[in-house]
This record gives structure tokens, C-alpha cells and sequence, in this order.
């Protein structure tokens, strides 16, 4: 990529908006004119950003055609793990894993919870009602969103992405996001490709425009009003009212700063409307793709989580000659589930796009997939069988040099926790975290083998 | 497995309790006589909290301050359910800068069109203003308004920030109007607007509860009831002291459930218990169901919301008749799809008998029902008998179990769908759960994925004949529906659902003896549901919070 524009800007300079105003994109990612002459280094000698991705699909693999044969460098892709192929070097596949937080209580909900948060599920007594469970704990994508805004905030904390549509509404939170700041706070995603790049760049108002000072004042106003009803409630609702007070901190925020100093991309055009009842799941993955790449390189956010299609959930992986959705499928097929192999590998296809994408997409002297941690995971086993032991889990990118490249196959012998899984992700942004998760699922083990 | 049957059958209480005689006797020997309309000591609700506004409520709410301008503006953040129920998530979870973002955005964009449009804003004016910036007249607007919008008259501190925020925009757009706007903007992002805050004050009987004020039992009323923000007439009744005891709000809700927005409010109520809002945005697999389009879906839905209107509002009927009754509404589009007749001359939802060899008897064999509890390109016995043990019978279906194989065969071959699930049943660690759900579902399979009548499966003639567990041995529709409506816990359910939204919490024990009080007026007055939902209002466990600890 080119260099020829290193004007050492500060990053803090940018943020304070110095620019004339900032109505004026410039024609190159921001990043390019802070870097430090090597382009390994911003100008003020700091680290590069890290970014963290986590990312979904429900249903699990199929164990013949997903766990390689052989361990380290030199490991197999076998059919469903083939879409990685271009970025093999950058890909850890870990099997035979416990994911510890999910002891058998009840199917999907294990794994999705225990997976991502190392926190057993907090089942809501149905006491005759429907069944529902919410998080027992923060996603790891929250946690580590929390680490990097203690460094260095961004515009967006973090950003919660969704392709398919039908998802799992019926059983509370745990099913239905990704993404949770703790038990009570799921994360809404957004489905609609043009919603999110609204969400970039849609908020910016120009500085001679007085509603902008207005709107803060109306925040500031509305922040006044909480905190008087806050002396009036209970322990839950105070906290539930300090949720809604963070994100009034953040917005504020938002409406302050300044259009990121990089090249707008053109809107996406697309807007994950169905044709005929089909979902277009393989151009909605692209398009967020795009759009995570492009948040990245705008800087942003530093933190995404990807849900390409939920657990359990409904959908319909037409592309493979079914009309029949995935999750029943992974229970109704007959024999060797020709079906479900071929939805399990359409979305590896979108997972290889979005890590293709971030390689290719230069930052200084490394990449975007150098400068990521990207946590790939489902929410079973395999879908017939519900299991939470040997879940499918991918550790890509190089973290900025945090994690072992090129990529192993590793597999346990000792069936040990996901959570350490989750804590190596962790301690590439924050190497002084001890810990991750709860009760059954805590770890206090990085796990060594993918580290660098 | 054994199934969690939620309630213990209808403790019968002694006939001749009657209506609104609320001042039940506590049991046990020492207990005190209690002053009428005192809860008994052993009356323990939980903690109340706060309920973020619906986004049915939230947009009836602007609709009503505000106009039909402003209200297609409005766009509220989305409603996340726990244990089935929209409110249960809203009573519990928490939002962030989505949501936040959302709000504002609502917020500004039904201000500046609430402000173009004009008229529902002058009739809230009482002042002329003299100038740009006039503070007294921004002041009597603010003050007015925002007792509206909080359900509750306003602070000194939230009418001086208010008017401050209006002051400011008059001043920076030089213009009055401009102040009105960032007003109203303010006040609907407020919490106190967003939230309902619904604490209560002490009750001198009892430490571990609290009665709900006036105001706020106003608003209670009227999002339960109306789905909408209480009218200011009900304000002022409250505030008068008018809905301080069970005969004040007794009365007032008889008047309520006159109003036409009370057959919208159970309507959406049901829309969403039945998911019957969905079903225009149900997706069908375009090959196995062509004719699956959302004109069709909406007429599918309209014939189960009309027969429940009907039963609710129109006669004095028994609510038990959704179950087993054995005509229904059709409108032209869905008079073609059933292939009966539609009355010359008439437009709308009639009711009308269906065809005799269809069988079909209560809302399990609507056709909206049938396809939204299916598959997108077939029928499915489990998720029609899931439903109908979760949302008509309150029977909590335990987790399937983890690490069992269940996929089948490689050279399986099932004509029909009974016969691939009896494989299922098969397993022991399958059946205890599928026995008690897929019985109810074989007795619907005369209807396919989208809810059209068939014969036949792949060429195999279908048996509706099944044993239906506490059920008993189901035949087809009409068998089911007779067997629901004498199972005891149909009525059971239908008061707990109505009171699990009302009250945005899953009924506790300590409850329990209160709803039963329900449970009786319901059946004493023949099962009209006008008389349970009034029974409910007027109710301690609607009218009194716990106390945290």
C-alpha cells in the first residue's frame, strides 16, 4: 500500500478536530497519515489498534467433514473448513473442547452462552409460562469492548451485525442476540446492511448547524431526569436506568465528534429484503463484511459481533436445493445430512470472505486480519445431537503479533474449557486479565497453544 | 420426564362470593378481621419495576398527545420478550445506545411533525405568546404537556429544565414554535416518559407491600386496558381520589373496555400471545405454497382476531367458545382459500358455518394458527402441540435432551409426518416430551403447512386419531377442541396470560390465592371475559406492589 502521505498527524489532533471543520473526508484511511515513517507503529510510537470480531452461525458443523485428522501447521481442510483455504495461515481451528459452561441444561442455550461468555445461562423459571433464558455474564466481545474503551474510546463502542433474519425469538435473549453487556442487556443487532452504514456515518452533524448544541443540551436535560427517578427505584431498576444513562453518555458523544477522517465508501445499496421468500444470505454477509472492513479502516469501532445465522432459528439455506430450514434439518435429515453440510459450508464461504476482506485491506505495513482477533463459534456440536463438548471454534488473525502464526490445528487431549479460549482472546488487548466466565465455565488458563 | 403442570385445578371457592367482594377473611385461627378491601396478610406480590413502553403503546401514546401526523413519525425502539410475553422483557431489560440513539431520534422526528401539523399542539395551548421566547407561555404549555406525557403532573426542577431547553431554541431559531419542538423533543426521551414508574406508596396494613397512587394506577389501567397513555379525564379522576379503592377502579374500567381502543388493546394482546402479529411476514416456501401471499396471511389473522372480538365484546358469551366453536369469520379472501360461500351483499369479516367434512372447530383449526405453528414447507405436529401446551394450557415442555442423536436413518422413508415423528417417539429419552406435544398436532394434520384442508399425504389417506395424554383420546379438530374446552386449565391459562401481561411478571406464589379470585368470577359469571378482565383490575395483585428487600 502507499506511503506517500505521512504527515505524522496525532491521532489525539484528529479526534479534537483540527481539520477545518471535519465536514471534509480525506481521500485515504486515517490511520495512513498517523503512522510513523515504517508504518508499523502510529507517529506517537503507540501499538496499531486491535480489533475483535466475534462470529456465529447456529447448528453446529458435522464432525466427519469439520475436525482435521492431523494437528499443528500442516492440518487437513476437509470439506466444510475448505472455504478457508487462502487464509489458512491465519486460521487456528481448536477441537475436542468442553465448553464447560454448558453442563447439559438445555440444548443451543449451553452452547451459545457458555461459547461466547464463559458464563452458565440463567434460565427464567417458566412457572407454566414459556421457557427462557438470558446470559449468565457478559459476551467476551463486551468484555473486551470494555478493555479497549479504557485505552482508547472509539465512536462506537462496539457494533452488532446480523444477516439472516429468522431467528429464534421465542426463548429469550440468549438465543435471540450475540451480543450482551451483562444478564439484562442484550445488544440489539441490525439485519439491514443500509442501517448499519447509517449507523457509521449517518449521525455527523456539521458544526455550524445549531441543532447539534441543542440536541446535547436535550441529553443533558433528559440525563438530569434520571438521575432524579434513579433516588426512587430499586437496586435492579438503578442499574437497568445506568444502562440507559451509558448509552445517553455515549450518544452525547456521538453528536460531539467529528466525521472520521477517511474515505467514505458509497452507501451499500442493500437492504436484506427477501425475493420470493428467500433471504439473500450470501450478498448480506458480503455487504456486512464490507461494512465491518470499512468501520475498521475509518476506526470507528474496534469491536464487532457477526451472528450470521442465530441458534436454532429458521433459516432457509435455499442456495443448497432445500426448503427446509437448517435447524430442523440437523434433526430431520436423513443418513449424512447432505444439507446440512451444504449450509455449513456457505457460511464458512462468508466467514473466508470477511477475513479475505481483512487481509486484503492494508494498514501500514500489515493488514486488517494482522490487526484482529476473530472468535468463530456455533452453539452446539453438531446440530442433531445438541452436544456441548467438541463445538466447532476458530481462533483467526494475528491480534497485532499477540497470537501464534501461521495457524494450528490443535486438538485437546484433556477436553479443556472454551474459557481458555476466550481468555487468550482477551489478553491480546488486555495481557493483565486473569480471568474469564463463572461458576463451571471460569478459566483461568489461557490456552498456550495458540498464543504467540 | 414428568410434565410441570402449572397450576393445582381450580381450588372451587365457596359459591356466592360475589363480585367486588374483595375483603376475604384470612384463615387460620388469630388472624385478625381485616377492614373491607384489605388484602389478606399472606398477600405478597414482588417488586414492581419500571416498564419500558411497548412500541404499540409507545405509538398509540403519540397518537394520542400528539396527533396521527406526529405518530407516523414515531418509530420506537423494538420490544424484547421473556417467557412469551412483551412486557415480562420490558419490566426487566435493559437498553443502551441502540435503543437510546432510537429514542432520540423518534423523539425529534415527532416534534418537528407534531409542531408542522399544529393542531393537536394548539389545542394543549392556553397562552398567545407575545414573542419569540416568551417563558410563561413556553412555561404553561411545558407544564401542561408534560403532565400528558409523564402520567403525572410535573416537578418544579423537570419544569425549569424544560423550559430552559425551550428558552434556548426559540432563542437560537428565533422562533416560539422552535422552543415548543425542542420541548416536546425533550420530555419524549425522558425516562419518565419512556418508563412507567409505578412504585406506590406505603400501605398502612401491611410492610411488605405498597399501594399504587392514583396517577399511577391511571396508567396501569390504561396501558392494560387501552394500550395507551391514560386520557387527562382519567388523570383528574385519579388525582380526585377516584381510583383509590377496587369500586372506583371497577367502574372506571367498564368504561374503559366501552371504548373502541379496548378491542384494539386485546386484539394486540392476542396478536401477540397467538403470534398472530407475524404472520404477515411469515415466510412460506414459494414451491410447496404458492398461494401464500400477505393479503391472505392479514385475511388469515383477521378471521381469529374477529372471533375473539366477538366473543369478547359482542355477546355475553363464554370466552371458552374460542376453543370449540364450531363457526368462524371470513372475509372474500379467506371464504375462497376455506372454499365456502361468501353472503352476497356484505363486506368484512361474517361469520359463517364451514364445511362439515373440514371439521374445522375453534381457533387450533384457523388456518393463521395452523401456519404459523408449521414449518415454511410443511406441517408440524410438535410445534402445534408445543404451542398449545405453552400458550392454552400454561404447561411449561422441559429442554430436550443433549447428546443424543436424533437424526434419523439414512434409508428412512416416511410417508407422512406421523409416521416419521412415531419414530422419534421411539426413543425414551424423545417420547416423554413428544408424547404430550405431537398427539395435539396429528389431530391437526387434515391441515397443511399454510392451513388448507387435505385428505392425504403423499398419498397415504391421514388419521387425525390420537392419544392426547391428560387430553384423552383426541379425533381430529372437533375432538381437540371439545377436549380443550373442558380442560381445566384452559380458563386457568387465560387469566394467568391476561395477568402475566397485565402485571409484566410471571405469577408467584404468593399471588396465587389473589388470582384465584379471578378464577371464580370468571366461571360464576359464565366465562364472559369483560367480567374476568374487570375482576383482574379491581384485584390487589393489579392494585399493590411488593417492597424490594
Amino acid at each position: 500500500m502507499s506511503r506517500s502521505s505521512k504527515r505524522g498527524l496525532h491521532r489525539r489532533t484528529v479526534l479534537r478536530g483540527l481539520l477545518g471543520g471535519g465536514t471534509v473526508a480525506l481521500a485515504l484511511p486515517m490511520l495512513e497519515a498517523m503512522l510513523n515513517p515504517n508504518g508499523d507503529h502510529l507517529a506517537d510510537g503507540a501499538e496499531l489498534p486491535v480489533r475483535f470480531i466475534s462470529w456465529f452461525w447456529g447448528n453446529g458443523k458435522k464432525n466427519a467433514k469439520w475436525n482435521p485428522d492431523t494437528a499443528g501447521v500442516d492440518y487437513e481442510l476437509k470439506e466444510q473448513l475448505a472455504p478457508l483455504a487462502p487464509v489458512k495461515s491465519y486460521c487456528s481451528v481448536l477441537t475436542n473442547f468442553d465448553n464447560k459452561a454448558g453442563f447439559g441444561r438445555r440444548g443451543h442455550h449451553d452452547g451459545v452462552a457458555g461459547f461466547f461468555s464463559g458464563h452458565p445461562f440463567i434460565a427464567l423459571d417458566p412457572n407454566g409460562a414459556n421457557y427462557a433464558s438470558k446470559f449468565g455474564g457478559p459476551s467476551i466481545d463486551q468484555v473486551i469492548a470494555d478493555a479497549i474503551e479504557s485505552q482508547s474510546p472509539t465512536y462506537l463502542k462496539s457494533l452488532q451485525l446480523a444477516v439472516s433474519k429468522r431467528v429464534t425469538k421465542g426463548e429469550g435473549p440468549t438465543l435471540e442476540f450475540l451480543s450482551h453487556r451483562g444478564p439484562d442487556q442484550p445488544l440489539q443487532q441490525k439485519f439491514n446492511p443500509q442501517a448499519v452504514y447509517d449507523q457509521l456515518f449517518g449521525n455527523f452533524t456539521p458544526v455550524e448547524d445549531p441543532s447539534a448544541g441543542l440536541r446535547v443540551h436535550m441529553l443533558d436535560a433528559v440525563n438530569e431526569d434520571a438521575k432524579a427517578l434513579k433516588k426512587r427505584l430499586g437496586a435492579a431498576d438503578r442499574l437497568r436506568l445506568d444502562a440507559h444513562l451509558e448509552g445517553i453518555d455515549q450518544l452525547r458523544k456521538q453528536i460531539a465528534a467529528l466525521p472520521p477522517a477517511c474515505t467514505q465508501p458509497p452507501a451499500p445499496g442493500q437492504t436484506n429484503s427477501d425475493t420470493d421468500g428467500k433471504e439473500p444470505l450470501t450478498e448480506v454477509a458480503r455487504a456486512m463484511s464490507d461494512l465491518v472492513v470499512t468501520a475498521f479502516k475509518c476506526d470507528l469501532t474496534r469491536v464487532v459481533s457477526f451472528q450470521h445465522n442465530g441458534s436454532v432459528g429458521g433459516t432457509v439455506f435455499h442456495m443448497t436445493g432445500t426448503s427446509t430450514n437448517m435447524h430442523s434439518l440437523s434433526h430431520d435429515e436423513p443418513g449424512d445430512q447432505a444439507h446440512v453440510n451444504g449450509a455449513i459450508v456457505e457460511c464458512m464461504e462468508s466467514f473466508a470472505y470477511l477475513l479475505e476482506e481483512l487481509m486484503n485491506a492494508g494498514e501500514g505495513s500489515e493488514n486488517l486480519l494482522d490487526q484482529s482477533v476473530v472468535l468463530c463459534g456455533s452453539d452446539c456440536q453438531e446440530g442433531a445431537n445438541h452436544s456441548s463438548k467438541d463445538q466447532p471454534a476458530i481462533v483467526a488473525g494475528r491480534g497485532g503479533g499477540a497470537l501464534r502464526h501461521p495457524g494450528i490445528h490443535y486438538r485437546s487431549d484433556s477436553q479443556e474449557n472454551t474459557s481458555d479460549i476466550l481468555l487468550t482472546c482477551l489478553q491480546a488487548f488486555d495481557p493483565q486479565a486473569s480471568e474469564v466466565g463463572s461458576a463451571q465455565g471460569l478459566s483461568t488458563t489461557p490456552l498456550a497453544a495458540i498464543k504467540a | 420426564m414428568r410434565i410441570i403442570i402449572g397450576m393445582a385445578l381450580m381450588a372451587p371457592f365457596a359459591l356466592g362470593l360475589g363480585l367486588g367482594c374483595t375483603g376475604t377473611i384470612g384463615d387460620s385461627g388469630g388472624t385478625e378481621a381485616l377492614p373491607p378491601g384489605v388484602p389478606p396478610a399472606d398477600f405478597a406480590p414482588p417488586p414492581a419495576s419500571m416498564r419500558r413502553l411497548l412500541g404499540r403503546q409507545y405509538h398509540n401514546t403519540i397518537e394520542d398527545l400528539l396527533g396521527s401526523a406526529a405518530a407516523e413519525a414515531a418509530s420506537a425502539p423494538g420490544d424484547v420478550s421473556l417467557n412469551g410475553f412483551d412486557s415480562i422483557g420490558s419490566a426487566q431489560l435493559s437498553i443502551g445506545l441502540s435503543q437510546v440513539t432510537a429514542y432520540e431520534g423518534s423523539a425529534r422526528a415527532i416534534a418537528a411533525a407534531a409542531v408542522a401539523d399544529g393542531s393537536q399542539v394548539q389545542a394543549l395551548m392556553d397562552c398567545e405568546p407575545p414573542g419569540p421566547a416568551d417563558a410563561d407561555c413556553h412555561e404553561a404549555f411545558i407544564r401542561r404537556f408534560g403532565r400528558l406525557a409523564f402520567r403525572r403532573s410535573l416537578t418544579d426542577d423537570e419544569l425549569s429544565r424544560f423550559v430552559a431547553i425551550a428558552q434556548a431554541a426559540a432563542e437560537a431559531y428565533e422562533s416560539f414554535d422552535s422552543g415548543l419542538e425542542y420541548a416536546i423533543a425533550t420530555i419524549l426521551q425522558s425516562p419518565n416518559f419512556v418508563y412507567r414508574v409505578e412504585l406506590g406508596e406505603a400501605d398502612p396494613h401491611a410492610d411488605n407491600r405498597r399501594v399504587l397512587t392514583g396517577t399511577e394506577m391511571a396508567s396501569r389501567l390504561s396501558y392494560f386496558l387501552l394500550d395507551t397513555t391514560p386520557s387527562e379525564a382519567l388523570l383528574d379522576l385519579a388525582e380526585a381520589g377516584g381510583l383509590d379503592d377496587a369500586e372506583g377502579v371497577s367502574a372506571a374500567a367498564r368504561d374503559m373496555l366501552d371504548e373502541p381502543e379496548a378491542r384494539a388493546a386485546i386484539g394486540a394482546f392476542y396478536g401477540e400471545l397467538f403470534r398472530l402479529r407475524d404472520i404477515e411476514t411469515l415466510v412460506k416456501d414459494a414451491e410447496s405454497f404458492p398461494d401464500f401471499t400477505p393479503e391472505l396471511a392479514a385475511s388469515m389473522r383477521g378471521e381469529t382476531l374477529a372471533l375473539i372480538e366477538h366473543l369478547a365484546f359482542d355477546q355475553k358469551t363464554s370466552f371458552v367458545d374460542i376453543f370449540d366453536a364450531p363457526y368462524s369469520f371470513v372475509d372474500p379472501t379467506l371464504a375462497d382459500f376455506y372454499g365456502v360461500d361468501y353472503p352476497e351483499g356484505e363486506t368484512g369479516f361474517v361469520k359463517v358455518t364451514l364445511p362439515d367434512e373440514q371439521d374445522r372447530t375453534g381457533i387450533m383449526s384457523h388456518a393463521a394458527m395452523l401456519a404459523l405453528q408449521a414449518h415454511s414447507d410443511g406441517s408440524s405436529p410438535t410445534l402445534r402441540g408445543k404451542f398449545v401446551r405453552e400458550s392454552l394450557l400454561c404447561q411449561s415442555i422441559p429442554a430436550p435432551p443433549n447428546d443424543i442423536e436424533t437424526a434419523l436413518p439414512a434409508d428412512s422413508d416416511f410417508k407422512t409426518k406421523k409416521e416419521k415423528l412415531s419414530q422419534h417417539m421411539e426413543d425414551p429419552s424423545c417420547n416423554g416430551c413428544h408424547r404430550v406435544m405431537d398427539p395435539i398436532g396429528f389431530a391437526l394434520e387434515g391441515f397443511d403447512g399454510v392451513g388448507r384442508f387435505r385428505t392425504e399425504e403423499n398419498g397415504v389417506t391421514i388419521d387425525t386419531t390420537a392419544d392426547g395424554a391428560d387430553l384423552g383420546m383426541l379425533d381430529g379438530p372437533s375432538g381437540l377442541g371439545a377436549a380443550l374446552a373442558e380442560h381445566p386449565n384452559t380458563v386457568h391459562c387465560i387469566v394467568r396470560n391476561f395477568f402475566r401481561h397485565a402485571v409484566a411478571h410471571v405469577e408467584i406464589e404468593g399471588e396465587e390465592a389473589a388470582l384465584e379470585k379471578i378464577d371464580e368470577v370468571f366461571e360464576t359469571s359464565g366465562y364472559q371475559l369483560k367480567e374476568m378482565i374487570v375482576a383482574l383490575v379491581s384485584n390487589e395483585a393489579f392494585r399493590y406492589v411488593g417492597v424490594e428487600r
